[in-house]
């Protein structure tokens, strides 16, 4: 890692020291690489995805790899988990004639989750979707499933169409039109990414900036007391982000079958 | 006439009505964001294209008001008035983060 909490780890930097405040930044979220091919360079938050689709795959083998009618250890708690994608993501969304896209929602589900909480995990510290990069690439396996669901089932045009209620009279469609595909083609899988990203990177930045501000203003002085309040925000915003970790796991995984389900039927 | 089973039955129910009335809540509220980018977008674009034209760089900015009028009709059209129609009720209806 690069930055302030390099300069911090070196040591003395606190306040009345002659250092300035170290405040945390984009540069934070650059990793220098392990290694580098070409122009290729391999960094921290892409092994963390790696270990991130590597936990997802072996737990779920592990947990069903010799299913028992009567689940003991890991089943249980992988039953639990796929019971809880199913009743609270894509059940609410798409109903039972749904449930062939269950281990899609799961593993997607799943795969957010944790690369999201290796930001509260030692070690890692680091959450990987807040490389918005990391992040794009799902938005374009969901979208694709949506266009590919939408076309097959209610045709191209059937599917255009099906965009703007029926009773809207002609002119306004005229109106609705270029607002509609915006919507449709850039807003939509734009808002659905950068939501993920932009919590996971402000969850991030707070974390970083309540622990740097903590160890900066530990002396004794009067920067004792803000340390000590600066070490409780830490703390508050930790436990908020294993809230925040899975909520937006939650959310992408909720508006992934959503679209699903839209696409399937038309919406009114 | 089992009243254990008709009350879990009812808790399922009321907990199945929760999590639907949270999905739609979800997918309403996004969907309604970005209706509010994107008529400012569309129509700011062609302000601006028009603007640029003419010369009148107001266009722009009357533009993006007027995408932004059109969107707050459509949402009101669609899940207003008109969406209240046509939508079954919901037990519940929860907001998004």
């Amino acid at each position: 890692m690069t930055g302030d909490v390099g300069v911090l780890a070196s040591g003395g930097c606190h306040i009345f020291s002659g250092c300035g405040f170290p405040a945390p930044g984009l540069q934070d979220f650059n990793w220098k690489p392990f290694f580098t091919v070409g122009t290729f360079g391999f960094a921290k938050p892409m092994l963390l995805a790696i270990i991130a689709a590597l936990v997802v795959i072996v737990f779920f083998w592990l947990a069903f790899r010799s299913p028992k009618l009567v689940p003991r250890g890991m089943q249980n708690i992988g039953e639990v988990a796929i019971l809880g994608v199913r009743d609270q993501i894509l059940r609410p969304s798409l109903g039972k004639k749904g449930d062939s896209y269950l281990p899609f929602l799961v593993s997607l589900f799943f795969f957010i989750y944790i690369m999201n909480v290796m930001e509260l995990i030692p070690i890692f510290q680091f959450p990987v979707t807040s490389r918005i990069g990391f992040v794009w690439p799902l938005v374009f396996i969901v979208y694709f499933l949506y266009l590919y669901l939408g076309f097959k089932n209610q045709g191209a045009w059937g599917y255009l169409r099906n965009m703007i209620p029926p009773g809207v009279p002609a002119p306004i469609y005229i109106i609705l039109v270029p607002v509609e595909l915006l919507r449709f083609f850039v807003f939509q899988p734009f808002t659905l990414g950068v939501r993920l990203f932009g919590n996971m990177f402000a969850g991030h930045l707070l974390l970083t900036i309540f622990t740097i501000a903590t160890w900066y203003l530990l002396t004794f002085s009067v920067g004792l007391i803000y340390s000590v309040g600066s070490f409780a925000l830490a703390i508050f915003v930790f436990v908020l982000e294993t809230l925040v970790t899975l909520l937006q796991a939650f959310i992408f995984t909720t508006l992934t079958a959503t679209y699903i389900a839209s696409s399937l039927e038309a919406a009114h | 006439m089992n009243g254990k089973g008709d009350g879990a039955s009812t808790e399922s129910s009321r907990k199945r009505a929760a999590a639907e009335g949270r999905a739609e809540g979800l997918n309403i509220g996004w969907t309604v964001f970005s209706y509010l980018l994107s008529g400012m977008a569309a129509y700011g674009a062609i302000g601006w294209l028009v603007g640029r034209a003419v010369h009148v760089s107001l266009l722009f900015p009357l533009g993006m008001l007027v995408g932004l009028g059109i969107s707050i009709g459509f949402i009101i059209y669609r899940y207003g008035m008109h969406g209240v129609e046509s939508r079954a009720p919901r037990k519940e209806m929860t907001g998004d983060r």
